[in-house]
């Protein structure tokens, strides 16, 4: 039975190979949209970008290209929304933060009354530089050391007085690069967020239309998703207000 | 130059000067005090009593005490006070509400004027309020005479009365419900109310007002009030639907028969009975805003506004932001308050920063203030003007449209060193890193980079995983060897059971080498110690004692594939008889015996000698 298996198996590869667009053919398409944005078509640029991104593949630079389209043909929701995302895989990428910072000055409402909880504050400080992956693989590396000590310690059934400081060492760092490294996960990845991409944005008291109006939103603002109910979003914006807007007015990060 | 009056120079008639202006209040502060009279009713009777109320309000937070004239047809009883201090957006308002209880020495109608305070030696003066007294002993009106009656013509002990003071409002517009609760028999513990339905009203509770008595039916009623403001969301006929209290009162008044009820012994012994008591439900007819001079630009406010405007700087740099605060005030729903529509001005960015607002009530009728901030980033240097803004609302009292304007700010303008006319830098809030030489976005990238899959967590990788699972499966095998190493320690039986089949090719091993025609004596040695060995290592016993009969024995009582039993026997037997006639056996007898050795070896493995 396993005759057939290995007959087939280098046909499937190259099955797979030749349907999936060659890398190549990614560049040539992300090229010619960067050609469209220099010559300030900006809406065909958009859509070439989005076409890559279609396949299912991303990366930051794709995602602040896109961005920089969307900001200069005037969509700062849009524009604030792959900025972000762009971010979000490359932390340390100084454009990209510069980028993101100076796209919020067009915010039509800055919110007042942002009132910022030290601790997470400065744990966002820490991290902010950092890939998940790039934490993660540290916390994997200093797991290895620890176990590792661990494992040689119980092999040997006595522990020598260096295996004893680096298993204390490594658990003290692994606690405290584990901690970051949780932090950032649900930072950047549990806790849903969006950023309003409409004009018109108003935020109700409850998730109806006949609710009374909280406050109007405008295009950029970025959001917490706390729930969701019949189309609306129960939203929480920096500042603490909270209410509910329409699912299409927000696009999520 | 010193200015001279006589012979002596005053130096410090300047510094004076300053000091006296430094130190003197503004304008604003003083012009900031108001003084508002009202009364909980306007008319009662001669043996009742009215509650009036003092709010003295201001910025300041040291505001000063009303004085009460002396009033001949009054005995005036001070009830205590209470003060409220708010800050919206760094805005400090304060007031503080006097009570006092009025009673009546006479009947007629008295005006109740000249309440005043002082402050920053002016004086500010109150309003005046109108207060009736009844000669007949009563302030009822017939149909609560009628109310407080049953079908069978008997006095009622409680009753729940409700009232609104405008059954004709607009939509939008506020109209007070009052829930009156008559009661002229002892309760006990609180009352228990069930709300009233305000089906299309937006609904806000005003709060209880403080008890006072009532006669009515020449009976003496406590009067427990309750005030909504409601203000309709739609037209037509809206229906308040009806309120019910539950109490335990008294049992049933009889204190002309029981001598000791008058005492307050039907009381004192407890016979409380459950009371419940409903009002009667109310019909409100609601006017649409009238359509005729509403302005264009009109966005439903309701009320009585004022509005006013305040830059917190007439001079700035440009590009710096100037914050202006709106504020909206008055009395109605100031939660629909609308903001008011900016003009565009080519002068100016405007950005809309946050609006606040604060409810507070007066005279029963909701209001308050509520705050817009706009920042306003100068584009180019010179005198500039932020013109007035105006704001519409409907005037329900007057049932006609009015505008409120703003005055026109005018802010001064000053360009930085090295100004350039096309800097476009906008408003920068707070925290924002961005070089203020900054002009534009940072320009697109040519290299496409590291593509992933959309959405992909980062860390559920192949190499990720097993490179952690490569530490937690070493721990885990080193804690399985410990164990079975300190297992075998302490079981001896086991350790060479586990260690038969070890030895045993080991033993294979040596005989393998001497597996030649010169040495086939030891060869047959060997054979026979390693298949013995493994025997008694397998059953924890010694070798020496294990024969052909007792290991035929063993075997056969344990689960022995076939054939295995005779091969084992057979190759025993084969090292006997080499041991005693080896001249007899050839090479071939060795390679033989080695082979079939080896094999039964590993069949071996398969009995469970345990």
């Amino acid at each position: 039975m396993a005759k057939p298996l290995v007959i087939w198996l280098p046909v499937i590869l190259l099955a797979a190979i030749l349907v999936a667009p060659p890398a190549s053919a990614q560049s040539d398409e992300f090229a010619m949209a960067n050609k469209f944005y220099e010559d300030k078509d900006f809406g065909s640029a958009i859509r070439l970008y989005h076409s890559i991104l279609d396949r299912g593949k991303e990366s930051a630079t794709l995602h602040f290209n896109l961005a920089n389209a969307y900001f200069k043909s005037g969509d700062l929701g849009h524009a604030i929304l792959y900025y972000t995302r762009a971010q979000r895989l490359a932390p340390a990428d100084e454009d990209i933060a510069f980028n993101l910072d100076f796209a919020k000055q067009f915010s039509r409402v800055q919110m007042e009354g942002v009132q910022l909880n030290p601790i997470r504050t400065f744990f966002e400080t820490l991290v902010r530089p950092y890939q998940l992956q790039q934490l993660g693989w540290i916390t994997s590396v200093l797991l290895f050391i620890l176990l590792g000590a661990l494992t040689v310690r119980i092999s040997l059934g006595h522990g020598t007085s260096w295996l004893r400081i680096i298993t204390a060492v490594s658990l003290v760092i692994l606690v405290a690069v584990g901690s970051l490294t949780t932090f950032k996960y649900r930072h950047d990845f549990l806790t849903p967020r969006a950023v309003i991409i409409s004009e018109e944005s108003p935020v109700y008291t409850g998730a109806s239309e006949q609710s009374e109006i909280e406050l109007n939103g405008a295009p950029g603002l970025v959001v917490e998703i706390l729930s969701e109910s019949d189309g609306f979003l129960n939203v929480l914006f920096e500042n603490k207000r909270r209410g509910w807007i329409k699912t299409d007015l927000v696009a999520r990060i | 130059m010193p200015v001279r009056i006589g012979n002596k120079k005053l130096f410090w008639l300047p510094t004076l000067f300053l000091v006296a202006v430094l130190v003197a209040p503004t304008a604003q502060a003083q012009d900031d005090v108001t003084v508002s009279v009202s009364l909980d009713r306007t008319s009662i009777g001669l043996d009742e009593q009215a509650l009036l109320q003092v709010e003295v309000s201001g910025s300041s937070q040291d505001l000063p005490k009303p004085h009460i004239p002396s009033l001949p047809a009054f005995e005036i009883y001070s009830q205590g006070r209470s003060s409220n201090i708010s800050i919206v957006n760094g805005v400090v308002s304060s007031s503080v509400t006097y009570r006092y209880l009025v009673i009546p020495r006479k009947p007629g109608e008295f005006p109740i004027d000249q309440i005043a305070v002082v402050h920053n030696n002016k004086r500010y003066k109150g309003n005046v309020v109108t207060l009736k007294v009844l000669s007949r002993g009563s302030s009822a009106p017939d149909d609560l005479n009628e109310r407080a009656v049953d079908t069978e013509g008997e006095s009622r002990d409680y009753f729940l009365e409700a009232v609104v003071d405008n059954k004709n409002p607009f939509v939008n517009e506020q109209v007070t419900l009052t829930l009156k609760f008559y009661i002229a028999v002892q309760y006990y513990g609180s009352l228990e109310l069930t709300e009233p339905t305000t089906t299309g009203f937006w609904n806000e509770v005003l709060g209880n007002k403080a008890p006072y008595y009532q006669r009515i039916n020449n009976r003496r009623y406590k009067v427990i009030e309750r005030k909504y403001a409601l203000f309709p969301t739609q037209t037509g006929e809206l229906t308040i639907g009806r309120a019910t209290i539950r109490a335990t009162v008294a049992g049933k008044r009889k204190r002309s028969r029981d001598p000791f009820g008058a005492f307050g012994f039907d009381d004192f012994f407890g016979r409380g009975v459950e009371a419940r008591t409903s009002s009667r439900s109310l019909r409100v007819n609601v006017r649409p805003i009238p359509q005729e001079n509403r302005p264009s630009d009109f966005t439903g406010t309701i009320g009585r506004f004022n509005i006013s405007a305040k830059a917190n700087k007439r001079q700035v740099e440009l590009n710096q932001p100037i914050t202006l605060t709106i504020k909206i005030s008055g009395t109605g729903n100031i939660k629909s308050v609308a903001e008011p529509a900016l003009p565009e001005l080519d002068e100016f960015r405007i950005y809309r920063a946050s609006s606040a607002e604060e409810v507070s009530q007066q005279n029963d009728k909701l209001g308050g203030a509520k705050l817009f901030e706009e920042v306003f980033i100068p584009r180019v240097p010179g005198d500039l003007e932020i013109p007035g803004l105006s704001f519409n609302y409907f005037d329900p009292a007057q049932e006609r449209f009015r505008t409120v304007t703003t005055q026109p700010i005018r802010i001064r303008v000053t360009a930085p060193e090295g100004y350039s006319s096309d800097s476009p830098v906008p408003y920068l809030p707070p925290g924002m890193t961005i070089d203020s030489r900054a002009h534009d976005i940072r320009h697109i990238k040519a290299d496409l980079g590291k593509m992933q899959p959309v959405g992909r967590l980062p860390l559920l990788t192949v190499g990720f995983l097993s490179f952690n699972a490569v530490p937690i499966l070493a721990l885990v095998g080193s804690i399985m060897i410990r164990r079975r190493r300190e297992k075998l320690a302490a079981d001896t039986g086991l350790a060479r059971a586990r260690g038969a089949a070890k030895i045993a090719r080991k033993r294979m091993a040596q005989a393998r080498a001497l597996a030649r025609v010169e040495t086939r004596g030891e060869f047959y040695a060997e054979i026979y110690r390693a298949l013995t060995s493994y025997i008694a290592d397998k059953l924890n016993t010694s070798p020496h004692g294990l024969t052909t009969t007792s290991i035929r024995q063993i075997l056969n009582q344990r689960s022995t594939p076939e054939g295995l039993t005779d091969a084992v026997t057979g190759i025993i037997t084969a090292c006997d008889y080499a041991r005693f006639a080896p001249a007899s056996l050839l090479q071939s007898d060795i390679d033989q015996t080695l082979k079939d050795s080896e094999e039964v070896i590993i069949r071996m493995e398969e009995v469970k000698f345990g």
